[in-house]
């Protein structure tokens, strides 16, 4: 059983992964569902959501097991909708939209070492989701995954002797609902430090990366306060 | 903004609270009415939180409406729940009557935390943000509250995990909820965006909300349909005065076809 600091310090680690996480994801915004700017065409509180929701039920699908293998399993699971996701979005960008997937922030894609600026709209901020994002964005799903897989197992395993939980299944439950409120706090806070779009890793912005943690270990420890509270463990 | 609000944020803001926690505290009166009142309560919680959401989010948040309404849901939860869970303490047990008040104030501290840290290490430059972010976060906890409380008709903690959040309709809430506070806003904003319409359209969508409410309560008999038909009459007559407001703020209006080919400068 967990004892409470180290559950503090669980949810808290979950948490600056969910928000580092952020900062990876190719979220475009508004710009992008005009496909005037690269990334997918949505809000982060949506793209946390998504894949957020399918790490959680991938993760919650491996109650039980060992902790890497719930984290394992929260990850894969939101890997793999940031991958359909952006995989959808770039079959739209470039056969509905006639667009190529090129970036507007770097010359060169720093892992095809293909040329970008050629093939970049003047006027746009880029469009599609070329591979230096669509790897960025699997890597920050990655992140997000294992931080929400993670506060689902802690919280779970410290649920089971909570003094109003009874059964298991009202543990997942608690770990569920918990999980999805640390990883929405924690995603919109980032997506604050980001200013809504941002490519990815290779993007100028990601530099403010730090202020992104800092905020969210704060806001994750302050939740992670709350949840010993609603665990009765005080 | 500039412009002068037609009704009063103060004036919501006590709308909301007192509303919320009357139609909570007053769930046990009846079990017929108790289910229903607390319902109406969580509408006068989502109205003030889409006030809050308007105030806000007017000024451009960068991220989308949506993405407030989130987060100070998910606040407003965990607030939620650890305010409830807070009369399991053996010093406070005595106290489950405080219960939702214990949520309210919680969920509006971590609220104001979180604003505080977004706009002090983020750097966010929204004056109202501190106001705003603990005002929807309070008006969140007390629509799910509200919402949970006419499911398990009681508002004691362990009531409430037994019939939310051991099937799961506390993450139902938490999307439901969020839809009804920060749509309104995000369905009206602009140039012309007025007070009156989009706090018409928040009292709408509560009145669809609870009338899925109503849905889950259909195990507990005739309240159920009680509430669903609260809902539609409600949800009706509120939609069709959003319109009526809507069709008078607009130029004009073609319900189908194309522009008219006018050549009047």
């Amino acid at each position: 059983m967990l004892d409470p600091i180290s559950l503090i310090i669980f949810i808290a680690v979950g948490g600056v992964l969910i928000g580092a996480g952020v900062h990876f994801i190719p979220v475009g915004g508004a710009p992008a569902a005009m496909a005037t700017a690269t990334g997918v065409g949505t809000g982060t509180a949506m793209l946390a959501a998504g894949a957020g929701m399918t790490g959680l039920v991938t993760a919650a699908s491996m109650t039980g097991q060992p902790m890497i293998l719930v984290v394992l399993a929260g990850a894969i699971g939101a890997m793999l909708m940031m991958g359909f996701t952006m995989l959808i979005a770039n079959y739209i960008y470039v056969y509905g939209c006639g667009v190529v997937p090129a970036s507007a922030k770097v010359d060169n894609d720093p892992i095809t070492g293909r040329n970008q600026e050629i093939y970049c709209t003047p006027g746009t901020e880029g469009h599609g989701i070329p591979t230096v994002c669509f790897v960025s964005g699997i890597i920050g799903s990655l992140m997000g995954g294992a931080g929400g897989g993670l506060i689902y197992y802690v919280v779970n395993n410290a649920a089971t002797n909570a003094s109003f939980i009874t059964t298991p299944i009202e543990a997942a439950a608690l770990a569920a609902i918990i999980a999805i409120s640390v990883y929405f706090i924690n995603s919109v806070i980032a997506s604050y430090n980001i200013g809504g779009t941002i490519e990815g890793f290779h993007d100028p912005k990601f530099k403010k990366i730090g202020r992104g943690f800092a905020a969210c270990l704060i806001a994750s420890i302050l939740c992670a306060i709350l949840c010993v509270l609603i665990l009765g463990g005080i | 903004m500039a412009e002068e609000n037609a009704v009063n944020s103060n004036a919501l803001l006590a709308v909301g609270i007192i509303g919320g926690l009357l139609g909570i505290y007053l769930v046990g009166i009846n079990s017929l009415i108790g289910p229903l009142l607390a319902c109406l309560g969580g509408i006068c919680a989502i109205v003030w939180g889409a006030n809050a959401i308007r105030t806000v989010a007017g000024y451009g948040l960068g991220t989308g409406v949506p993405s407030i309404g989130y987060m100070c849901l998910a606040i407003g939860i965990i607030g939620g729940l650890s305010g409830l869970a807070l009369t399991l303490v053996p010093a406070l047990s005595g106290f489950v009557m405080l219960g939702p008040v214990f949520a309210l104030i919680i969920a509006m501290v971590l609220g104001f935390i979180v604003a505080v840290v977004v706009k002090k290490i983020v750097g966010m430059k929204i004056p109202v943000l501190l106001r705003c972010t603990t005002e929807i976060a309070g008006a969140a906890a007390l629509s799910v509250i509200a919402f949970s409380v006419a499911l398990a008709g009681a508002y004691d903690i362990n009531s409430i995990s037994a019939a939310v959040l051991i099937p799961g309709y506390i993450v139902l809430f938490f999307i439901l909820n969020t839809m009804a506070i920060q749509e309104p806003f995000n369905a009206c904003l602009g140039p012309n965006e007025d007070q009156k319409r989009t706090l018409t359209l928040a009292v709408a969508n509560g009145f669809l909300a609870i009338c899925v409410v109503g849905l889950l309560l259909i195990p507990s008999g005739f309240v159920s349909l009680l509430v669903i038909i609260v809902g539609v009459i409600g949800w009706i007559c509120s939609y069709r005065k959003f319109l009526k407001m809507s069709n008078e703020a607009a130029a004009s209006v073609k319900w189908s076809g194309l522009w008219p080919k006018t050549e009047d400068q």
